[in-house]
């Protein structure tokens, strides 16, 4: 299970973080949003989705194990048990660890809005 | 609370360096919705009619609307609005990208600057943060690179808005870029903006708009990406973008040929869609928040030319710097699109005036030594380098071109005017108006000169007659209130016009974003309408009456026919001209001497601009009862 | 006589009346007629056709559609 990047197909329209923070904070303000897109401009003109893969460097890195993973594979943080300190977000390998209300970090757990959005290919669910 | 919105409006006063923030009036926002509304509003409220579009008294207008960062279909537009040095009139250019969202998101859904700064500065913006900072480090660097500068001094996160050297020298064409190769780039926006010595706009914003309902509008705008991903019209568009319409545009006789001498550029298979895609496209770009990305990023590389990238070309600028200047290869359309990005020229109206000097040329009217030695032949792009150099240095002849049509026809003399192909100063998009008569019409009566964003009638010239004159100027007005709606709102007018997302879901969105229950699309198209004439009252303000002696184009649209192409023969004559303009006056309501009568300006409350126009000697007379509604909406018949 | 599909949205479904579904006018027409001679069987003109699609390729209307094709349709952009 995971979302699939092709990064040749982006058209850097920044739905896919528009429609996760929409979906995760019920507002719009993209800077909240699980996933970003790096713009490489002028030169060579590409943009890379970076998305989370569940890879579990948060959780490692947590001090209070407070990220902890679901059976389905995605990791998880439990609010109660976050002191955020944001060590997680410093170690995102990916940078898509944001701070929410009361700094308490959020990540992506798949709930796959941004794939269903997205248009062009660029991100897609697989299973 | 005003929802919809960021709710704030900047006021800077370049001469003096203050800044002022204050609340928006909700009042305001509903009555003028933002955009080009704002704009249109905030020009004749407060420019002096005598004011010089360079002077310190004119405005630059920055205003992203409603729909603007939103989560509506589509919303990334940001309109730039001044009294144009074209047209002497009221200005407007709409940019997509991600600058209008960046700006909404800071807070802020107006900013007016007025003065001139004594040295270059640029406006930055940090959320509450907002600072005049010197940029005297920026000045005479090109659009492109002033963005990477800025991104690079200040962090990627940060949207810019930047000028070119064109911009800086006044040349009245400038526009504004942002996003490596979008632009607000008609009107000369962009010259006003240099003018004041402003070099740009860097924008970071992090805050939440506070939306009215969120959950309906996600399901409305969720429930359109999912349709509209099915249209038969989404694969090629993101495909394609604009660009392929230059060969449908060949076949039926409307593309612009050699400065509009003629409309069928038989080398166009070179400079179309297929092209473009195959030998210089390097990935798709797409505004804020659009699922249907048109724009085509290239890298262009020539033998003995440094490689660039560009975004482009469009179709406006693969007609106007194509075919229009002899292009007959892709490279060469996007290497002129690329100078013209970069020093900061409008493609259009920058490409007519170089397809008007090289016509000039090889007409014998300008010379050899009048540019330096050089020539200016069709298609050549080193004498287009170059005199595109001399234009924006304002060297010798350069001069006055800068300073628009007129000067420069003046200057050339030996009948020059023919071969301006402009409406009130401005460049005319890349459709030939002899073989549609209702475009010209468009052109001819589009509050900021000859532009296609107003009105675009091709098919329905086709559909009830390339020749017939009449009864084609209600959808001219029709159009001319739908169209720059989506200006006003914020919102791409593509979602309308090519996958059909209804005029009715945008004012859907619009109440769920504002909570404006009562919000119809009447008031919608009136507002538009309120818009039309208000501009039309700025302009005769500024520039005398009556209007209609300002809504002819060049002799070369009624006096020439098309000398060849699939239009060959089509021509139209001042007589048809004269005939359209008064159908147009009645179905607007204005008297036939183009002046908006008291009775339309009442209708749309309006009264305070009739009695302007009464005592400036500018109001028309009724020739028939004010229609009810003014502008059809143009059925198609059945077949 | 055999079936051609053809889909068409924005102005062009105006022209098209699509029958079968939202976009798609199912067609009865000769065997080896060009795309060009269809469309004006049921009276579309060429303007009103910019570009048109077999599956992902481009065609013009000289193509000669084979029974139950479904072409792709794109009407010019109204205004670029
Ligand atoms: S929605 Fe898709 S195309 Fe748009 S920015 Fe996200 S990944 Fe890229
Ligand atoms: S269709 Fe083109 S102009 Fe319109 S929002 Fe999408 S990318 Fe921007």
């Amino acid at each position: 299970m995971r979302i699939q990047v092709t990064a040749e197909a982006c058209s850097g329209c920044r739905l896919c973080r528009q429609v996760c923070v929409v979906e995760k904070f019920g507002e719009v303000n993209p800077r909240k949003a699980r996933l970003r897109i790096e713009a490489r401009f002028p030169v060579p003109g590409r943009y890379v989705p970076h998305v989370c893969d569940q890879c579990g460097d948060c959780a490692e890195a947590c001090p209070t194990e407070a990220i902890v993973q679901r059976a389905d594979g995605v990791y998880e943080v439990q609010p109660e048990l976050c002191t955020a300190c944001g060590v997680c977000i410093d170690v995102c390998p990916e940078g898509v660890m944001v701070k929410g209300p009361d700094d308490i970090p959020f990540k992506c757990d798949f709930c796959w809005r941004c794939t269903e959005v997205c248009n062009t290919g660029a991100l897609v669910r697989v299973e | 609370m005003l929802k919809g919105f960021g709710g704030r409006q900047l006021r800077i006063n370049l001469s003096t360096g203050e800044i002022r923030t204050s609340p928006l009036d909700p009042t305001f926002a509903r009555k003028w919705l933002g955009g080009r509304g704002f704009v249109a509003k905030i020009l004749y409220d407060e420019v002096p009619r005598n004011a010089d579009p360079f002077g310190p008294e004119n405005r630059l207008v920055v205003t992203p609307g409603v729909f603007s960062g939103n989560f509506g279909p589509s919303g990334s537009k940001c309109s730039f609005g001044a009294v144009s040095p074209l047209s002497n009139g009221e200005g407007d250019s709409t940019v997509g990208g991600h600058f209008g969202p960046e700006l909404k998101f800071a807070g802020y859904d107006l900013i007016v600057f007025q003065g001139i700064s004594p040295k270059p500065v640029y406006l930055f913006i940090d959320d509450d943060r907002v600072e005049l900072r010197d940029a005297s480090a920026y000045w005479g660097q090109g659009t492109m690179e002033t963005e990477a500068a800025l991104k690079r001094d200040l962090g990627e996160d940060f949207e810019i808005a930047a000028v070119g050297p064109a911009a800086e020298n006044r040349v009245v064409f400038a526009c504004i870029g942002h996003d490596y190769g979008r632009q607000a780039g008609r009107c000369g926006v962009g010259a006003v903006m240099g003018g004041k010595r402003l070099k740009a706009i860097a924008v970071r914003g992090t805050r939440s708009t506070p939306l009215h309902d969120l959950p309906t509008l996600k399901e409305l705008t969720l429930r359109i990406i999912k349709r509209t991903a099915q249209h038969p019209n989404m694969a090629p568009w993101q495909k394609y973008g604009t660009a392929m319409f230059v060969g449908w545009s060949n076949e039926h006789g409307v593309y612009p040929t050699h400065n509009f001498q003629t409309t069928y550029f038989d080398r166009y298979a070179g400079i179309d869609g297929g092209p473009l895609v195959e030998r210089i496209l390097v990935t798709n770009k797409a505004c804020f928040g659009c699922w249907m990305n048109c724009g085509k990023y290239s890298k262009v590389q020539i033998e003995g030319k440094d490689t660039v990238y560009v975004e482009g070309p469009e179709y406006e600028t693969g007609s106007l710097c194509g075919g229009n200047c002899g292009f007959d290869q892709i490279e060469q359309v996007a290497y002129v699109n690329w100078l013209c990005d970069t020093v900061g020229i409008d493609t259009m109206t920058g490409g007519n005036i170089i397809a008007f000097a090289m016509e000039c040329y090889e007409k014998g009217l300008i010379t050899r030594k009048q540019l330096e030695g050089h020539e200016l032949r069709w298609g050549n792009l080193e004498d287009v380098e170059h005199f595109i150099r001399m234009v924006v240095e304002r060297r010798g002849i350069g001069e006055y071109f800068a300073r628009g049509y007129q000067a420069a026809a003046a200057y050339i003399g030996g009948g020059a005017e023919r071969y301006t192909c402009q409406v009130k100063g401005q460049g005319m998009s890349g459709y030939d108006g002899r073989g549609a008569p209702a475009m010209l019409l468009a052109y001819m009566t589009a509050d900021i000169g000859a532009h296609h964003n107003r009105a675009w009638t091709i098919t329905m010239d086709e559909d009830l007659g390339k020749d017939v004159i009449r009864g084609k100027a209600k959808v001219v007005v029709h159009l001319q209130h739908i169209r720059p709606l989506f200006d006003t709102i914020s919102s791409c007018r593509l979602f309308w016009g090519e996958i059909d997302v209804t005029d009715q879901e945008h004012i859907d969105a619009i109440k769920l974003m504002t909570g404006w229950d009562d919000f119809t699309l009447e008031e919608a198209m009136r507002l538009s309408e309120r818009i039309w004439n208000l501009n039309r009252a700025h302009f005769l303000e500024r520039n005398g009456g009556p209007g209609r002696k300002f809504d002819y184009p060049n002799a070369r649209f009624y006096e020439e026919a098309v000398p060849s192409g699939p239009a060959k023969g089509a021509r139209l004559t001042l007589a048809d001209l004269d005939v359209m303009l008064d159908e147009y006056y009645a179905a607007r309501g204005w008297g036939l001497d183009g002046n908006p009568s008291r009775e339309v300006l009442e209708d749309l409350g309006l009264e305070d601009v009739a009695t302007n126009l009464e005592r400036a000697g500018l109001l028309g007379q009724l020739s028939a009862p004010l229609p009810p509604v003014r502008g059809e909406k143009y059925k198609p018949k059945a077949f | 006589m055999m079936t051609v599909y053809l889909k068409g949205g924005g102005l062009l479904r105006e022209y098209l009346q699509p029958d079968v579904d939202e976009y798609t006018r199912r067609v009865e027409v000769a065997e080896g007629r060009t795309l060009r001679q269809i469309l004006e069987a049921i009276g579309i003109r060429p303007v009103h056709v910019a570009m048109a699609f077999v599956g992902n390729r481009l065609v013009n209307l000289a193509y000669v559609p084979s029974d139950g094709e479904t072409i792709t349709l794109r009407p010019p952009v109204q205004g670029g």
